[in-house]
């Protein structure tokens, strides 16, 4: 290599300029080319399983769309460990219906196995979960997982997916899905020009057209409108909403009622049911819940999810209270932008109307049994699914993410029809979960059977029909050791 | 002298007849053992135990607790077992009545054109899982858009009917379902019933010009009742646990109009985990099914005792 001197440089060495260029050209160019194989090679000797291949089993809820997509994504989470941890992971699935899915999980975490290494859990499962060991508590892992540590959209996400006991620091879950109850109406029934004048012409008042117009709506308006399209001749009624023995079905859908006319189903802090689900107050909520129906097609007390979602596409129904979480299925392809997606109405009058609905949604929980291999893949895959880009990428195929920075996005709101209605539901004090105890499942059934009894009309009395669920529901708490007194004396005389 | 040939040593085995029999019982008694006894005996002494599976509590011992809140629940076991006891009598009745009535209809019908299809068709229902005929039939009986609202609607203006989700109709509308499926299996055993009757014995009543209840009571009924009354006691026994077609259609609802026994132990052991008390109800359950056939065993063989 020639060396010049240059003028004035006294005895210091100079490269020439050419040789420079091509130096540093060529040292950017292998910086740049090899980076990835280094970082792979940096990465597989940081991460434990590099190398490694390994199978991992998802238990997730049949027919349930954002469970679904829990499952469709995760080719992307393989893709995203292969290149940052370099591992292989593939994954099998399993599922059940709503109403089977704990059974199938329980029965398998019972003897301690590891046949599902992640499961999608409904929230009121919880404290049956947790409470045995069965799945693992996740406040270690959060804390060292600065990719969870993440900022809620509001604490009713915390209460409803990741904690029990109610009112506790314990996490158990992380939400995979939220869902809120929301109103879908046909909104190219509400715009149609003869049914605006007819509906003015019957009540006084135009038909609400916005998502603002709906925010007001009281429930003894929203009668008017579900009346004015009930019109059975013509095979089309005004509203439907789930009055089924299936689940919580009925549950979900009569606690909108219950809670918004100002009822409690508990005292949560002395596990008290008698005397606060039984009030006359909620008496009447029971049957205005059921006074719904003749607006709703016949059959409506056998109405579960699915059905709920079968009358609205088929056009047999103006409106329907339906989960958030099933909007992609409201609204099909013929459905769409015929769909409006609004809050439920308030009930009361006045400024003492309110609403305040039923939390759905599910949390991710993860086996307890896990080898230490499944074990890290599954808090990986947590720490994948609270990405900024995930969860965005979960919005945009239909799943409802619950961290707020996602939902504080400009676009949000335009990602999907329900999106603002979910959002607006989600904050604090306009949704809520009921109770996460380990005997729900128990107090749900004997719940499920009585709000059946009653609007089928094998029971005819509202408060005799809460003294039965409250009386039975005080004595199970009261077996467990949660609720501090056994059932009253009146409760002997209650039946259905 | 010719040697007698060497016997493997297996077949020297079976020389001694109580060791042949006891070699020939030993993998059935061993599979009754492990899947029937055992599970039986854990069974009962579970039903002592308040255990339930979501707890994270041990088993704890509370003697006889279980049967007693069973006896006392407010709900319970008094209303299901009359449910039950409803829907078996009337349902084997029907099935019994029904299935008799076809059987005797092919047996008298052996050179009839499509005689095979017609059985086939027949015996159709029997074959298929009682969660999809469940599944099928809700459809059918959906008021909006079932095939049965439909025609009944079409043919007597009756509008729509939930035949499910009304409570006076629930409870036969799933029997009506459950004598779709279980007919042609009585009709089936009729079959196997009147093909045991001597043909002879029957061509001599039929020379003797012997009138057709008299053939029936005399012959027919004579060398073909072990056979129908074990199918009706099959019947019974499958009819008290009836679970899987009600799921599908009820869920046992409305209320708790089509709440069989089997869907509390189902709910109490496979939804609530309370193993103990679904135990003992189990247990009670066990008991009344032997009760139920001891008294068919003991009628069957009443006309045998009396003659002997």
């Amino acid at each position: 290599m020639t060396v010049f001197k240059s003028p004035g440089s006294g005895s210091k060495f100079v490269l020439p300029r050419r040789s420079l260029l091509k130096g540093g050209a060529a040292l950017g160019m292998s910086t740049a080319l090899g980076a990835p194989f280094i970082n792979r090679l940096f990465a597989a000797e940081e991460h434990p399983l590099a190398g490694q291949s390994i199978e991992m089993n998802i238990l997730g809820i049949a027919g349930w769309v954002p469970s679904s997509l829990g499952v469709k994504m995760s080719p992307l989470f393989a893709d995203f460990v292969k290149e940052k941890y370099g591992y292989n992971v593939s994954f099998a699935f399993a599922e059940a219906p709503f109403s089977d899915l704990f059974q199938k999980a329980a029965t398998s975490l019972a003897t301690k196995s590891q046949e599902y290494n992640i499961i999608i859990s409904d929230s009121q499962w919880l404290g049956a979960l947790a409470k045995p060991g069965w799945i693992l508590k996740l406040n270690d892992v959060i804390e060292k997982n600065p990719a969870l540590q993440l900022e809620w959209y509001s604490q009713t996400v915390v209460d409803t997916y990741m904690t029990y006991p109610d009112g506790t620091k314990d996490i158990w879950g992380l939400p995979q899905e939220g869902d809120v109850e929301a109103l879908y109406v046909r909104k190219d029934w509400l715009e149609d020009p003869k049914e605006k004048e007819a509906f003015q012409a019957k009540y006084g008042k135009p038909l609400p057209q916005t998502f603002e117009d709906f925010d007001a709506l009281t429930m003894d308006e929203f009668e008017k409108i579900a009346e004015f399209f009930t019109r059975p001749d013509d095979q089309r009624w005004g509203f439907a909403q789930q009055y089924s023995r299936v689940y919580d079905f009925a549950t979900c859908a009569f606690n909108n009622f219950l809670w918004s006319r100002g009822g409690e189903i508990w005292d949560p802090a002395t596990g008290q049911i008698e005397g606060i689900l039984n009030t006359q107050q909620n008496a009447d909520s029971l049957q205005a819940f059921k006074d719904w129906l003749k607006y709703c097609p016949p059959g409506a007390t056998n109405y579960g999810i699915a059905e709920g979602i079968d009358v609205f596409t088929q056009g047999k129904v103006f409106s329907t209270i339906q989960w958030a979480a099933v909007g992609s299925a409201m609204i099909t392809e013929e459905l769409k932008g015929k769909v409006l997606v609004v809050p439920p109405p308030k009930h009361g009058t006045g400024d003492a109307a309110k609403r305040i609905c039923s939390m759905g949604g599910q949390p991710w929980v993860i086996n307890a049994f896990n080898d230490e291999k499944k074990m890290r893949v599954a808090i990986d895959f947590m720490n994948w699914w609270y990405q900024p880009d995930t969860a965005v990428e979960f919005a945009k195929r239909g799943g409802n993410p619950c961290d707020k920075a996602t939902l504080s996005r400009d676009d949000f709101n335009d990602i999907n029809p329900w999106n603002q209605t979910y959002k607006f539901m989600l904050e604090e004090g306009r949704s809520r979960d009921f109770w996460h105890d380990p005997k729900y499942s128990e107090m749900l059934a004997i719940q499920q059977e009585g709000y059946s009894s009653f609007v089928t009309g094998q029971s005819s009395d509202p408060k005799a029909v809460l003294d039965y669920i409250a009386c039975a529901q005080q004595q199970i708490l009261s077996d467990e050791g949660v609720a501090k007194t056994a059932p009253s004396d009146a409760c002997a005389t209650t039946s259905l | 002298m010719s040697a007698i040939p060497s016997r493997p040593p297996l077949a020297r085995l079976f020389d001694d007849r109580r060791t042949m029999v006891l070699t020939l019982l030993a993998p059935v008694m061993l599979f009754f053992i492990v899947f029937n006894t055992i599970p039986t005996l854990w069974l009962l002494g579970l039903s002592f135990y308040n255990f339930s599976l979501t707890s994270g509590m041990p088993p704890e011992f509370i003697g006889a607790r279980n049967f007693v809140q069973i006896f006392n629940s407010r709900n319970g076991i008094w209303l299901d077992l009359s449910r039950t006891f409803t829907f078996v009598v009337c349902g084997v009745g029907i099935q019994t009545v029904l299935g008799a009535a076809l059987g005797f209809l092919f047996w008298g019908s052996r050179d009839m054109p499509g005689r095979r299809i017609a059985l086939t068709m027949l015996f159709a229902p029997m074959v298929l899982t009682p969660v999809a005929t469940g599944t099928f039939f809700r459809f059918i009986y959906d008021p909006t858009f079932g095939v049965l609202n439909a025609i009944s609607n079409g043919l007597f203006g009756t509008g729509p009917i939930d035949f499910l989700g009304n409570p006076s109709i629930a409870f036969w509308a799933v029997l009506a379902v459950d004598c779709w499926m279980w007919t042609p299996f009585m009709t089936l055993m009729t079959l196997a019933a009147l093909g045991s009757v001597p043909k002879a014995e029957l061509e001599a009543a039929e020379i003797d010009r012997v009138p057709f209840l008299r053939r029936l009571s005399l012959v027919i009924w004579h060398h073909g009742k072990f056979i129908l009354m074990l199918g009706i006691l099959l019947r019974t026994i499958d009819s008290f646990k009836t679970l899987d077609l009600i799921i599908p259609m009820t869920k046992g609802g409305p209320g708790q109009q089509t709440r069989l026994v089997a869907m509390e132990v189902n709910k109490q052991a496979f939804e609530s985990f309370n193993m103990g008390w679904s135990s003992a109800y189990s247990v009670l359950l066990l008991l009344i099914s032997i009760a139920m056939t001891s008294v068919f065993i003991y009628v069957l063989h009443l006309r045998r005792r009396r003659e002997g």
